[in-house]
């Protein structure tokens, strides 16, 4: 229950929130902290930062406080590799990246969570990568009391299937690249894939364990892929031949090699000719030439995605679509932009 | 208690089709068992224990009343025309009772936990069995308060409309002026014009008992040519 006070009667008071300053471009953060117990000298700060009136608090049993909501909220909303401390700052809670990887939100749940009255998260885009550290999301009960029912039942929703954030980290893979094409193979032009994906590849801290280059030619093309399975490869990138030009045998080699899973097409541009195989649990991506020309294509959205051991099939690539359209900016900003953010 | 898979598809069979209400229903019922502490409603033991309130007349009544086995006729199935998608489970032996209450913002979350399903009922079918039931539903602990005439059993109380003469049974008569009276007599009915008929005006003979001469084919085909005279 709140009562109201004059804030020239709240002498020797203790202050049931903090208490918020925002100085336009200057300052933003709280002046007073929940507990402070109010001094006359503190009376005409209170007043010009608009406070004539404060709450006193007293909580029925069915009652619970902002902060403590905060923190049950929070508890319940940080999965595997999430942190927070229970700190609340205006009623906020931010829950941080506890390493660094591959940010994933179960958006349905978070979708439920937020139809809850009283209480909101707000997180980054899942598939979003975060370091060590960084905020991930943040969480409040909006009222400064409210009932405990509501809150628990938020925190309920947000626990299931072990809470709505999580932050996987990538493993280290160890990649096999296969760039195809005659006219590389014969030296006819010089390739510029292999770096390009090399570079890809070591950003997320895996490396490669060589680059082969073969022909259009499908049985070349299943030798190489026989070969770096046979070296222990767990990840093997294919660029050209996934075309539909007549010299394109790329898919044909991969199916060849003994794909037990193929999925061929991603709604994403660029790379809507991508593929994802898998050959005994170990995945092959297919990029096509798009991966040559564009800094940022489906092949950044689904490889962090597949270091983190998520397996990717057709629904994956499927739900990319929206938000899936790169819009070609002068300068690039992604990750700061919606590609790839829609679900 | 069966699987969820067992059970929607029992039920389903019972109602005459699958639909998003008998989902939340079968969920419902389940939820509901297990927070009475009732493990297998049907079996011997446990189905007298069990008293279910349902709020409304919809799909989801009938796989609440498939999974738990009530049955209006046998007083552990209690119809409350709220119109309201809950139901209350009530365990007699101990008191305990839980309303389950089927959350509207689950209709508008199928959208987010089936987005690859096409169809709108398709996708409330495949959202209601992936939603956790902390999304599907809300949870009251309520009290019930039965009155011994409203418990399963045999007939405990009987009285006689002063008016119309019909015997109204388990206390579900009316006094007004000291008049024993039925409801229909004093509240009005659903129904109303209410006029006897003979069996001449219904254009029909009394169908007899199995086994009685009047039973036998000879009987059926006398009756048949009465009523064509």
């Amino acid at each position: 229950m709140l009562k109201k006070i004059k804030v020239k009667d709240a002498v020797g008071t203790r202050l049931a929130h903090d208490i918020t300053e925002i100085r336009p471009g200057e300052f933003k953060g709280a002046a007073f902290r929940k507990g402070h117990t109010v001094c006359n000298e503190d009376i005409c700060h209170l007043q010009k930062l608009g406070k004539n009136h404060l709450y006193l608090i007293d909580l029925a049993e069915d009652e619970i406080h902002e902060n403590q909501a905060a923190a049950m909220l929070a508890g319940a909303l940080a999965g595997d590799g999430v942190t927070w401390k229970d700190n609340p700052t205006e009623g906020k809670i931010s829950l941080l990246a506890d390493r660094s990887g591959l940010l994933t939100v179960n958006a349905a749940s978070l979708a439920a969570f937020n139809m809850i009255d009283e209480v909101m998260c707000a997180s980054l885009h899942s598939h979003t990568l975060v370091e060590r550290g960084q905020r991930v999301a943040a969480t409040r009960a909006i009222p400064l009391v409210m009932k405990r029912a509501p809150v628990q039942r938020a925190a309920a929703i947000a626990a299931a299937d072990g809470g709505v954030l999580a932050v996987r980290g990538l493993k280290k893979a160890r990649a096999g690249i296969i760039v195809t094409g005659s006219e590389v193979y014969h030296g006819i032009i010089q390739d510029r894939f292999a770096p390009v994906l090399r570079d890809k590849i070591e950003d997320l801290g895996s490396t490669v364990a060589g680059v082969c280059f073969a022909p259009d030619d499908t049985e070349r093309i299943r030798q190489a892929i026989a070969s770096f399975m046979e070296e222990g490869c767990d990840l093997l990138l294919l660029s050209g031949g996934m075309s539909v030009d007549a010299d394109d045998v790329t898919r044909k080699a991969i199916a060849a090699a003994g794909a037990d899973e193929f999925h061929y097409g991603a709604a994403a541009l660029p790379g809507a000719m991508f593929l994802v195989a898998y050959i005994g649990g170990t995945p092959l991506l297919g990029v096509p030439a798009c991966g040559l020309h564009h800094r940022i294509t489906v092949l950044d959205l689904i490889l962090p995605r597949i270091l983190t051991g998520e397996h990717i099939g057709k629904k994956a690539l499927a739900l990319l679509g929206h938000g899936g359209l790169c819009q070609d900016c002068p300068t690039c900003t992604y990750p700061h932009c919606p590609f790839g953010k829609g679900l | 208690m069966e699987s969820f898979e067992a059970l929607i598809a029992s039920s389903a069979a019972a109602h005459g089709h699958l639909c998003p209400g008998q989902v939340v229903g079968v969920r419902m019922a389940m939820l509901g068992c297990r927070l009475i502490g009732l493990t297998d409603p049907r079996r011997h033991d446990q189905i007298k224990k069990l008293i279910v309130f349902v709020e409304m007349d919809r799909c989801t009544a009938d796989a609440v009343a498939h999974v738990t086995g009530v049955k209006l006729g046998r007083r552990s199935l209690k119809f409350m025309d709220y119109g309201i998608m809950a139901a209350t489970f009530l365990n007699l032996e101990d008191g305990g009772a839980y309303r389950v209450l089927s959350t509207e913002e689950s209709r508008d979350l199928a959208d987010m936990y089936a987005p690859e399903v096409e169809g709108k009922y398709a996708r409330q079918l495949a959202a209601y069995r992936r939603m956790p039931d902390s999304v599907l539903f809300r949870v009251q602990q309520v009290q019930v308060s039965l009155k011994d005439c409203d418990l399963p059993g045999p007939t405990r109380y009987k009285a006689v409309c002063s008016r119309c003469g019909q015997v109204i049974r388990d206390r579900r008569e009316v006094v007004r002026c000291g008049q024993v009276l039925c409801r229909p007599c004093t509240e009005g009915a659903y129904f109303s014009h209410a006029r006897e008929v003979t069996w001449p005006d219904m254009g029909l003979a009394p169908e007899a008992a199995e086994g009685t001469a009047a039973a036998s084919p000879e009987g059926t085909q006398l009756n048949r040519e009465k009523r064509a005279c």
